[in-house]
């Protein structure tokens, strides 16, 4: 018998029935935080309170094959508009970061679905809701409160998406198709087809192939093609993205250990606009306490903003810009992990501190003292990250990739 | 150590952290502004209340809404009467009063503070025994959200729309072949211009259909590609040549190109056969459209300039005389030779704010303003006025209130009316002005357009002037707006 109110008060993720061939994995998490930007577009300091990254998760396994990932997430309720992050941009936002789509992952995966048929080879597919087989970890899953500016040059998420997948020994291949909108607004949900008739679903793909070389490295290098991913009736241009990433983590007895540098590039309308960015984070816990640092140079484009400075116009007008800015920043955390193990809750405060320095790389009318007063960049934020059973899964790894499926990545999250 | 922390404790923590109100700490300073909404600028007549409610918005530090503010209202000079005389501000920061003028005709003021605000505001209205009358909206032409519609260009009762990468749509407006006009246009053809190689698509952007009077031919339509652009720096984009000769099947024939630059808009001297076209980054060009035009005509190019050197971004051309004026986004407002583009004046003469669109009109111009630059809005019109020499010398300027870029700028045939299009911040739209006083237009209508309007093609047909705008997408969607004008400006 299935029971879901059983698996959500009871023991951690199995309390079915042991004959069940269901498993139930719920987790909850959210960060209550007071950040301060300082400068900010209104040149002086602004000091806000959010709730971010709230966000209920259901990992859902039917025997050895089929699984579900569900990530809801309420950030359109806690944080309408964005959370102030230094260099953020994407979906509308500039200086903000974009508050995510109700259902940030809603994927059914069968893996394996050949059994012994091809061997030792596993071929799996997913479809549904989320991440496209292209660059990194989200950074909600990842050690920092701060995302980085590289989000929508490192991640493509929150799409309709169809993934294949063949993964032989430590190597797995994928390949999936989607649509290239992506939100803009929290209630919206992939634009399957456009007015004009047009096929949203398919217009754009990805491919990615990650491998585990020794245990726990991990690599990825990846590729994408999308469609006007900014303007969503698709009027917009090609946006060709490439990534790779080395990615290491484990937990040793005393603690836990974590690193991932990464590479992106992204050419639109044909290399008219080319941003880059490297990124290089790194966290170590021993016992109760985490620090963590990231190091972060990623391009951005700049648009003409609105009468909120921190909104940029969608949809779009035409495809002009104003400049690009480069960001070199520097993060760093320090968390307190107060989790009593017997509670089944987690509290874990914390410090972090975003320093850094913007500038003009394309010439433009952008002007980077003109927007700031500086060309200084940062945010100081203290608060705490509230949880709710296990940790974040890995968002964007399904099927062969997914951890609860008996797949290759452990659990992370912050 | 270990610690327990029950759930309520966690849910109340959440909720206690989750509130969206900004805090300022101690040290922040707390500087609240008062900002006009709505209700500047209009006409009314003699003791008679304003058609729209005056409305003021405080701001604290600039952005955020204060609700509960006290907003006081007052007649400064005319007399008449404003209610209520106090109120307080809602949750949106607004508070709204009635202004009822007083009996004296010309121009009257009303003045608007609070507690705590540095800032009075002063709303000027105009007193006139005429009934004012505002543009009046006659027609809705939805165009594909293909980024929407850029321009248009009427002449001859046809509309020439530019629907960006749905090429060109052709409308008649009045011409009578497919039976329309400007209340109920009727699609005549379309095409799609050709791509040429330039990433983004067709990107129709603007248009000129040439009446060559050497020849007597109406056969060229010349086409801007909008291309993408780094504003400021780059810009990429042709010329496409389309045959009209058969307006219900038009055909491309060639292309002009400026390499490492992107067409803008275009003005032409027709008796001369050129074609002038602003260039961006590659300045203004001078091309020979005389004979029969095919291929790449890119060798037709007679002389190019870029007027502000490295600071070139030139984004429109008109020629009054043997003046062609050029409206550069960086260096401001020049005249130039039309025939050499050699320079005859102007020039860094707007640092302010980033120049957009210009008219000329005998003796006078005016130039919008675009954007942001170094915190300023685009909110002016800059006015001109033109020596015999053609040289230009600043005279003044209009700021509107709650825009952000003048994106176009018209002086009607009759010269009576000098005609805008806003975009962004809180009241984008449509302004008309009478030109009364050249130097110092005053506002007779204006039509709010949450989307914003993109450009207004000016148009008279059947005996009653027209504007053709270009509504942006976003909020109802693109469309072709056609408003009448007709009496706005007596």
């Amino acid at each position: 018998m299935i029971s879901f109110g059983l698996a959500l008060l009871g023991g951690y993720a199995l309390a079915l029935p042991a004959q069940s061939r269901i498993r139930v994995t719920p987790m909850g998490q959210g960060t209550a935080s007071v950040s301060r930007m300082s400068p900010s577009p209104l040149r002086d300091a602004v000091t806000e309170a959010r709730l971010v990254q709230p966000i209920v998760m259901l990992d859902v396994a039917y025997g050895d094959r089929l699984g579900a990932t569900i990530s809801l997430n309420a950030e359109g309720f806690t944080m309408p508009g964005g959370q102030l992050t230094a260099g953020g941009w994407g979906e509308g936002f500039v200086d903000r970061r974009h508050p995510h789509t109700y259902v940030h992952e809603m994927m059914f995966s069968a893996r394996d679905i050949l059994g012994t048929a091809d061997g030792t080879a596993r071929l799996a597919v997913a479809a549904g809701k989320g991440f496209a087989a292209f660059g990194t970890d989200d950074p909600m899953s990842r050690p920092m409160l701060m995302y980085p500016v590289n989000h929508h040059l490192s991640q493509i998420l929150e799409r309709a998406v169809a993934i294949a997948q063949l993964a032989v020994g430590p190597v797995a291949a994928e390949a999936s198709v989607f649509n290239g909108d992506e939100p803009s607004a929290p209630g919206d949900w992939p634009l399957l087809r456009s007015d004009d008739g047009n096929w949203r679903f398919g217009d754009s793909w990805a491919v990615r192939l990650s491998g585990r070389p020794v245990q726990p490295l991990e690599v990825q290098a990846s590729y994408a093609d999308v469609h006007s991913p900014e303007h969503r009736p698709g009027a917009g241009g090609e946006a060709r993205k490439a990534s790779a990433s080395a990615r290491w983590r484990d937990a040793p007895a005393w603690g836990e250990r974590y690193a991932m540098v990464e590479w992106a590039r992204t050419s639109e309308l044909d290399g008219f606009f080319v941003f880059h960015s490297v990124l290089g984070e790194a966290m170590v816990r021993r016992g109760r306490i985490g620090v963590a640092y990231r190091f972060e140079r990623t391009e951005r484009p700049e648009e003409e903003r609105l009468a909120d400075p921190f909104r940029s116009r969608r949809p779009h007008l035409e495809n002009a810009i104003l400049g690009i800015s480069r960001w070199t920043l520097h993060t760093i955390r320090a968390e307190y992990d107060a989790t009593d193990p017997a509670g089944g809750h987690r509290l874990a405060p914390f410090i972090e501190i975003t320093t850094g320095r913007v500038a003009e790389v394309s010439g433009g009318v952008f002007d980077v003292g003109a927007t700031y007063g500086s060309n200084r960049a940062g945010t100081i934020s203290v608060g705490v990250v509230l949880g709710w059973r296990s940790r974040h899964h890995r968002m964007g790894r399904y099927g062969v990739l997914a951890p609860n499926h008996g797949g290759m990545s452990p659990h992370q999250g912050h | 150590m270990s610690l327990r922390f029950p759930g309520w404790l966690v849910l109340a923590s959440v909720l206690a952290a989750c509130s969206s109100t900004p805090t300022n700490p101690g040290p922040e300073p707390l500087t609240y502004t008062l900002a006009i909404v709505a209700g500047q600028g209009q006409f009314g007549l003699p003791a008679a209340a304003l058609a729209v409610d005056l409305k003021v918005r405080v701001l604290l530090n600039g952005t955020a809404p204060a609700a509960n503010r006290t907003v006081t209202w007052a007649v400064a000079t005319g007399g008449g009467s404003i209610q209520p005389a106090s109120a307080t501000t809602d949750a949106a920061g607004e508070a709204t009063a009635r202004w009822t003028l007083g009996a004296p005709t010309g121009q009257q003021t009303v003045t608007v503070n609070s507690p705590g605000v540095a800032n009075q505001l002063v709303f000027t209205a105009t007193s006139q025994t005429t009934p004012a009358v505002n543009p009046t909206l006659v027609a809705t032409v939805p165009i594909p959200a293909n980024y929407g519609i850029h321009d248009t260009f009427v002449r001859d009762g046809l509309a020439f729309v530019m629907a960006w990468n749905n090429g060109i749509r052709i409308y008649d407006v009045g011409n009578g072949i497919s039976g329309g006009s400007p209340a109920s246009p009727q699609l005549v053809s379309s095409l799609v211009t050709n791509v040429n190689g330039v990433p983004g698509g067709p990107q129709a952007h603007n248009a000129w259909w040439f009446h060559n009077p050497v020849t007597q031919q109406k056969r060229y339509l010349f086409v801007g590609q909008e291309g993408p652009a780094n504003i400021g720096s780059t810009s990429s984009g042709d010329i496409h040549i389309v045959d009209v000769s058969n307006l219900a099947s038009p055909v491309e024939v060639g292309f002009i190109r400026v390499g490492g630059a992107g067409a803008h808009n275009f003005w032409m001297d027709e008796a001369r056969q050129v074609l002038y076209a602003a260039f961006y980054n590659g300045g203004v060009a001078a091309i020979d459209v005389s004979g029969t035009l095919s291929g790449d005509m890119s060798n037709r190019i007679t002389a190019r300039v870029q007027p502000g050197g490295g600071s070139t971004y030139v984004w429109g051309v008109m020629q009054l005389g043997n003046t062609l004026y050029a409206s550069d986004m960086l260096s401001g407002f020049w005249a130039l030779d039309a025939v050499t583009l050699a320079t005859k004046g102007g020039g860094f003469n707007v640092d302010e704010r980033f120049t957009s669109d210009l008219w000329t009109v005998t003796n006078w111009a005016y130039s919008g303003t675009w954007g942001t630059r170094s915190g300023t809005r685009g909110n002016a019109i800059k006015i001109w006025s033109l020596a015999t020499t053609g040289v230009p010398t600043s005279s003044g300027q209009i700021i509107v209130d709650n825009v952000g870029t003048i994106s176009d700028v018209a002086v009607t045939a009759d010269g009576k009316a000098l005609v805008a299009t806003a975009e962004n911040l809180a009241s984008p739209g449509l302004l008309v002005y009478d030109r009364v006083n050249p130097a110092s237009p005053s506002l007779r209508g204006r039509v709010i357009v949450p989307e914003g309007l993109h450009t207004g093609e000016l148009a008279v047909i059947n005996g009653r002037s027209y504007v053709f705008a270009a509504r942006n997408p976003g909020g109802a969607g693109p469309a072709l707006v056609i408003y009448d004008i007709t009496g706005v400006v007596p």
